[in-house]
C-alpha cells in the first residue's frame, strides 16, 4: 500500500476542543485515482493537510510508501513534501513575480539541483503540458487553465509518489475544468501516477475511479467508480 | 547557489521598487554621513600631524638643565652639563631595552653666514649622520654629513633652503660645492635641506668633531640622542625613563626627587600617546556614524517585517513545495544584506565624492596664524581599509536588520499555502 492511515485522530483546540478527525482508517494503492469528497466542515481539508504533511495528527499512524510520517521536524517534513508529494491547489499558488518556468523549477531549487538541469527539466514538463511557448510569461499573463497546467507541471517535476489536488477545478470555468480533469486522468492512466483529489463537487469526484466519502470526521461509504456513473449531472455546477 | 539566491532577490526587489528605494535611502544616508565624518576626521588628524611633524621623532633625547633642590653639598639652581662620560655610560650599560644609534649634538651658536655680499643668520650646531633621520631632514640638493666627515673633521656645512635662497637668490641649490664664511672660518656647502614657509628652523649643521675642534674643546655635550628597542608599551617606556633618568641623575649628584635637573624627552611615549588620541577620535567618529546608521537599519528591518507579512502566502507555498525553514531564513537575510549593502555602497561612493569636494574646498584653504600658515584639513579622505571596514559593517548591519523578519518568515506554516488569497 502506498498510503496507510491507521486510526488517525486530530483535535483542534481553539479555546474549545474540536474533534475534527475521529479515527480515520484508509488505504490507497499505487496507481489509484481517488477522490475524497465531503461538505465543508467534514474534515476533508484536515485530512488533506495530514496526507500532505502540512499538519500533524494527534494519535494513530500514517505510512507513506512504507515510511512512518509522525512527529517530524519542520526540516524533515519539508524534505518529505519536496520528494514525495506534488501539490495542486485550488488557487494555483504560483509565485506571481516568477515566470512559468521559474515556478516549475522551484521544487528542484530546494533539492539543490543545478540551474541548467533544473531549467531543462522544467521546460520538458511545460512542453508536456503544451505550455513551452509560455515559459517566459508571468502567471498574470496566463489564463486560469494555463496557470493550473503550470502548477501541475510544478507538482510533477520532482517525480513524487502522490499528487494531492485540493479542489483543482475550484477556480476554473466548466470547460477548463473538464480539460484539467482530463489531464489528471491521462496522467493517471498513461504514467501510472497516484492522484488524490479533494473536492466537494460530485461531478469532479465522478471523474475518479474511487470516491471516498467523509462526513463529520469519519470515513463513510467508499464507492468504486470505474465506470464513472456515480454522478449524472455536469462536471461542475 | 549564489546566483540562484541573487536571482530570487532580484525578482522580489524589482516588484517592490519604491519600497526598496525608500528603505535604501536611509542606509545610504547613514553610510554617507559615516564616510564624511571619517574623512573630515582624517583631514583634521592629517593637519594636526602635519603641523607637528619635525617635533616628534622616534628617539629619546636627554639634556642637562638646572637643579631645583640642593643635594650632596651642592646648591639648588646648579647648571648640569652632560659629557662624553654620559654618552659612554648610555652606550655601555645593558638597559632593559637595547639602545642604539647614540648621537650627541653640541650646544649651538649663532653665526652670520656670508657668500659674497649676501649674508644670512643661522644657528650652527655640530651633528653626526644620525641627526638627519632624527630631525627628519629632507635634502633638496647635495648630501648630509657622513661618517668620514666626522672622522676627518672636515669643514663642510649643510644649510637650509631658506638660507640658500638668501645667499644665492638666482639659483639657491647651486650653492652646493661653494665655500661660504661663518665668522672668518670657511665651510664647503655639501647639502641643502628642505624648508617650507611654515618652517622656523634656521639650523646649519657641521660635523660634530669639526664643531668641537673649532668652537668647543671640552668634553661637554648638549644633548644625547638615541634610539630604543625593547619596551613595547607605555608602561615599559615609562619604566625605562625612570631607570635611565635616575641613573643620569646619580652620575651628576642630582636629588632623585628633582624633576628639573635633567630634561628627558621620550619620543616613543609621545608617539604612543598621540596614537591613543588619534584612536579615541577615530572611535568617536565611528560611534557617531554607526548611531546614524542604526536609523537606517531600523528602517530596513521595519520594511522587511511588512514585506514578510505581505508575503506570508508566498512563504506558505514555498514551504509546501519543499522549502526548509533555513531556506526561507537565508532568503530574507540575503535580501536584507543586498538592500543594505547595495544602497550602502551608493552612500559610500557619494561620501567619498563629498570627501574629495571637501579636499578641494576647505582643504585647500590656508589659515594664517600669524607666525605660520596651516591648512585646517589635509587630505580629508578615507582609505581602502575604511571602505573594507564599512563593507563589513554593512553586511553585519544587513544581517541584524533581516534577522527578526527572517525568523518571522521561517515560522510561517505551510498550511498558509492552502488559504485562498
Amino acid at each position: 500500500m502506498l498510503i496507510e492511515l491507521k486510526d488517525i485522530n486530530k483535535t483542534y483546540d481553539n479555546g474549545q476542543p474540536l474533534h475534527v478527525l475521529k479515527g480515520i482508517n484508509l488505504s490507497i494503492d499505487k496507481g489509484e485515482f481517488v477522490s475524497i469528497m465531503g461538505a465543508s466542515g467534514s474534515g476533508k481539508s484536515t485530512l488533506l493537510n495530514i496526507l500532505g504533511i502540512l499538519d500533524n495528527y494527534d494519535t494513530g499512524e500514517y505510512y507513506l510508501d512504507g515510511t512512518l510520517i509522525k512527529d517530524l521536524s519542520e526540516t524533515q517534513a519539508a524534505q518529505y513534501r519536496n520528494h514525495m508529494i506534488g501539490f495542486i491547489f485550488q488557487s494555483f499558488n504560483l509565485i506571481g513575480f516568477k515566470t512559468a518556468v521559474e515556478n516549475v523549477e522551484l521544487p528542484l531549487y530546494y533539492q539543490g539541483v543545478p540551474r541548467k538541469k533544473r531549467h531543462d527539466l522544467a521546460m520538458e514538463y511545460l512542453d508536456k503540458m503544451g505550455l513551452a511557448p509560455w515559459a517566459k510569461h508571468f502567471p498574470n499573463e496566463m489564463s486560469g487553465g494555463q496557470r493550473q497546467r503550470v502548477a501541475i507541471a510544478r507538482a510533477l517535476i520532482t517525480n513524487p509518489r502522490i499528487i494531492l489536488a485540493d479542489e483543482p477545478t475550484g477556480a476554473l470555468d466548466s470547460k477548463t475544468s473538464v480539460e484539467v480533469m482530463q489531464l489528471l486522468k491521462q496522467l493517471n492512466k498513461e504514467d501510472g501516477i497516484t492522484i488524490i483529489v479533494v473536492t466537494h463537487e460530485g461531478g469532479v469526484a465522478n471523474e475518479t475511479d474511487k470516491i471516498i466519502h467523509i462526513k463529520d470526521g469519519i470515513i463513510g461509504e467508499i464507492e468504486e467508480n470505474r465506470q464513472h456513473t456515480a454522478w449524472t449531472g455536469p462536471l461542475v455546477k | 547557489m549564489i546566483t540562484d539566491i541573487l536571482q530570487e532577490i532580484g525578482s522580489t526587489l524589482r516588484n517592490n521598487k519604491l519600497r526598496t528605494a525608500l528603505t535604501g535611502f536611509a542606509v545610504s544616508w547613514g553610510i554617507f554621513l559615516l564616510i564624511c565624518l571619517l574623512g573630515a576626521g582624517n583631514g583634521l588628524m592629517n593637519s594636526f600631524m602635519g603641523n607637528i611633524e619635525g617635533f616628534i621623532s622616534m628617539s629619546v633625547s636627554v639634556e642637562g638643565w638646572y637643579t631645583s633642590e640642593p643635594y650632596a653639598g651642592y646648591q639648588a639652581n646648579r647648571h648640569i652639563e652632560l659629557d662624553e662620560g654620559d654618552v659612554a655610560y648610555t652606550q655601555g650599560r645593558d638597559w632593559t631595552g637595547v639602545i642604539y644609534n647614540v648621537t650627541r649634538s653640541t650646544t649651538g651658536r649663532s653665526e652670520t653666514l656670508a657668500y659674497g655680499s649676501h649674508t644670512v643668520d643661522g644657528y650652527m650646531m655640530g651633528a653626526t649622520p644620525e641627526y638627519q633621520d632624527k630631525e627628519k631632514l629632507k635634502l633638496t640638493a647635495g648630501r648630509f654629513i657622513n661618517r668620514s666627515d666626522v672622522k676627518e673633521r672636515r669643514k663642510i656645512i649643510v644649510i637650509s633652503l631658506a638660507q640658500a635662497k638668501e645667499l644665492m637668490p638666482s639659483a639657491p641649490e647651486e650653492i652646493v660645492g661653494r665655500w661660504i664664511n661663518a665668522s672668518s672660518v670657511a665651510f664647503l656647502v655639501v647639502g641643502v635641506y628642505q624648508t617650507d614657509e611654515r618652517d622656523w628652523r634656521r639650523s646649519v649643521l657641521i660635523p660634530f668633531s669639526t664643531y668641537k675642534g673649532i668652537y668647543d674643546s671640552s668634553d661637554k655635550v648638549d644633548a644625547i640622542n638615541f634610539e630604543l628597542s625593547g619596551p613595547s608599551n607605555l608602561k615599559e617606556y615609562k619604566e625605562f625613563n625612570e631607570a635611565y633618568g635616575s641613573a643620569i641623575k646619580r652620575r651628576h649628584d642630582i636629588a632623585p626627587t628633582d624633576e628639573r635637573g635633567i630634561w628627558l624627552h621620550n619620543g616613543y611615549v609621545e608617539n604612543i600617546q598621540m596614537n591613543q588620541a588619534k584612536n579615541i577620535l577615530r572611535i568617536a567618529l565611528w560611534i557617531l556614524g554607526i548611531l546614524t546608521l542604526i536609523s537606517g537599519i531600523v528602517g530596513v528591518s521595519n520594511i522587511m517585517l511588512i514585506s514578510v507579512k505581505e508575503r506570508t502566502h508566498e512563504f506558505g507555498i514555498r514551504k509546501a513545495i519543499g522549502a526548509k525553514p533555513k531556506n526561507i531564513l537565508s532568503l530574507i537575510i540575503a535580501e536584507s544584506v543586498t538592500i543594505t549593502a547595495s544602497f550602502g555602497y551608493v552612500g559610500m561612493l557619494l561620501g567619498m565624492i563629498a570627501c574629495q569636494v571637501m579636499d578641494k574646498t576647505v582643504g585647500a584653504k590656508e589659515v594664517d596664524l600669524g607666525f605660520q600658515q596651516i591648512r585646517m584639513l589635509v587630505n580629508p579622505t578615507v582609505g581602502l581599509d575604511v571602505a573594507l571596514e564599512a563593507t563589513l559593517l554593512l553586511i553585519v548591519a544587513g544581517t541584524i536588520a533581516g534577522l527578526a523578519p527572517a525568523l518571522k518568515a521561517a515560522r510561517v506554516r505551510p498550511i498558509e499555502a492552502l488559504r485562498a488569497e
